[in-house]
């Protein structure tokens, strides 16, 4: 092989051996000593790890007849069969959670609001933001650091620690944190992982058997709903300003109103309605405060020329 | 000093979509597919180096003038190479860089690159990528759903990843041959 040629497969090495679960902090010091060894060695891996990212949309290909190559039982076994291990898992999980409260005073329980924000720091050191309405209940007893996002949305900032493995549980989903920055939101049957640094790996709560995982790191967003996960590189600036909602700041760029009311209703008790759907698909960008929206209400009128009606809990804008 | 994240991300942005041009362009140049791979790397070894004092205007025509004085450099310490080759490198016009890469376009064709890519691999190296790639399979995981060792899995992966990569930047190194052809071309085809 040319001189290239060992470089390059030396360096597809350490990319592969990276994605593996037993990767330590041992390995990426070692790997982070390799690359500081030459300029050579830094071409060679980053013309790989940029390739093969660009490969990741992969994953989106991922197909239920791929996932389940098992045959199918008869769909009346089948429902029965699923109805079964579901309250199965609703007895187990049930008495595990009783269990957990009773016996480890590090199950921490934190909920917020609508409009409110909240910072909850656990033993380890590492810190979740909650956003509006949302929930988390987190464990971070023993071996295991465990977080299950019950509703809403979270920004997690992980302290580093190898040995325990920080997971968090979001409906369906699970993300298993490579790195150390992320947040995760549920809306509806649709998981959105966003990573702000670090990697994280997204994937089937109950992926056990027939584990099927993908990876994505910063400036990434995964979004999952059913079976499938589509991913999505995005600039920095991106990540940021979609993050921005942890300064209590929503940033838009260039999204229709409705999206931008859907957002702002999030916050607020009070509603905006917006009753003319062209209205609706006007563009707006800019940094509003998330909880005032009077504000982005009044600005609509004076910048916009749209029609505002107030009654009560409920903005209407007109036209 | 250019930082290693922004040092990545110019090379990410700017140098990596022109490879299918730049392995185009060295591959006119030179003689075996071996030296092609070899030119590349030296070239891109050297044009990070150099774009670590600071980042150039035009990427596209920094690169191309890097691979170009690589060229010439190996030229003149093969032996072989006659005079004429040399003259040849010494006149090539490096393009004048008024393309840029469509970032855009580039996104679209991701997906499809990688399944192409996907398709040209063996079966097994095929089917050991597809395992890591689209169904989230571990190396171990990989071994025991297919009955192979753990280090079979690793080799398959990493020439696997070796080859898609190069698909995702540009092809399987189907090199154009434009009109304008100079006899050494010729020889090169092989």
């Amino acid at each position: 092989m040319t001189r290239a040629g060992d470089i390059e497969h030396t360096a597809a090495g350490w990319l592969v051996r990276r994605e593996q679960p037993d990767w330590s902090g041992s390995d990426e010091a070692a790997l982070a000593k390799w690359l500081d060894e030459s300029m050579a060695h830094k071409a060679a891996f980053w013309r790989l790890e940029i390739g093969w990212e660009a490969s990741e949309r992969l994953a989106a290909t991922r197909t239920p007849v791929l996932q389940r190559p098992r045959p199918r039982p008869r769909p009346m076994v089948y429902a029965m069969a699923v109805a079964a291990s579901l309250l199965l898992v609703c007895l187990l999980g049930a008495g595990a959670l009783w269990v957990r409260h009773r016996q480890s005073p590090e199950l921490v329980q934190a909920a917020t609001s609508v409009g409110a924000l909240k910072r909850v720091d656990l033993v380890d050191g590492s810190r979740i933001t909650l956003n509006t309405g949302s929930a988390v209940r987190a464990s971070v007893a023993g071996g295991d650091r465990q977080v299950w996002l019950d509703r809403g949305e979270a920004f997690f900032d992980v302290s580093h620690d190898q040995r325990r493995p920080f997971t968090v549980f979001a409906g369906d989903r699970k993300v298993t944190v490579l790195g150390t920055r992320f947040s995760i939101r549920r809306d509806g049957d649709t998981t959105i992982v966003t990573v702000e640094h670090g990697r994280v790996r997204v994937e089937d709560s109950a992926a056990s058997d027939d584990q099927r995982a993908a990876v994505i790191s910063a400036g990434d967003v995964a979004v999952a709903r059913g079976t499938s996960i589509l991913l999505a590189k995005r600039s920095d600036q991106w990540v940021e300003d979609s993050l921005s909602w942890r300064e209590g700041i929503l940033t838009f760029d260039q999204v229709t109103l409705s999206d931008a009311a859907r957002e702002f209703n999030r916050y607020n008790k009070r509603q905006i309605r917006i009753a003319d759907p062209r209205t609706g698909a006007i563009r707006i960008g800019g940094s509003f405060v998330a909880r005032d929206i009077d504000a982005f209400a009044r600005l609509l009128r004076t910048g916009f020329g749209l029609r505002v009606a107030v009654d009560g809990d409920t903005i209407t804008i007109i036209s | 000093m250019v930082d290693d994240n922004a040092l990545r991300a110019w090379f990410a942005k700017e140098v990596l979509p022109f490879e299918r041009d730049l392995m185009g362009f060295i591959a006119r140049h030179s003689r075996e597919r071996d030296d092609v791979i070899d030119i590349r790397q030296e070239s891109y070894e050297r044009a990070l180096t150099g774009a670590r004092a600071g980042l150039p205007a035009s990427a596209r025509r920094y690169v191309f003038t890097v691979a170009r004085n690589v060229l010439i450099d190996r030229a003149r310490r093969a032996r072989v190479v006659s005079f004429e080759q040399i003259a040849d490198l010494d006149s090539i016009l490096v393009d004048d860089g008024t393309r840029s890469p469509d970032h855009q376009a580039e996104a679209r064709d991701e997906l499809r690159r990688a399944l192409a890519g996907l398709e040209q691999l063996p079966p097994r190296c095929r089917e050991v990528v597809r395992l890591r790639r689209v169904e989230g399979l571990s190396i171990r995981e990989t071994a025991e759903r297919l009955g192979v060792g753990l280090h079979t899995v690793e080799r398959q992966l990493t020439l696997g990843l070796r080859a898609l990569v190069d698909y995702m930047h540009g092809g399987e190194l189907r090199i154009d041959r434009s009109p304008q052809r100079k006899p050494h071309e010729q020889r090169a085809k092989r």
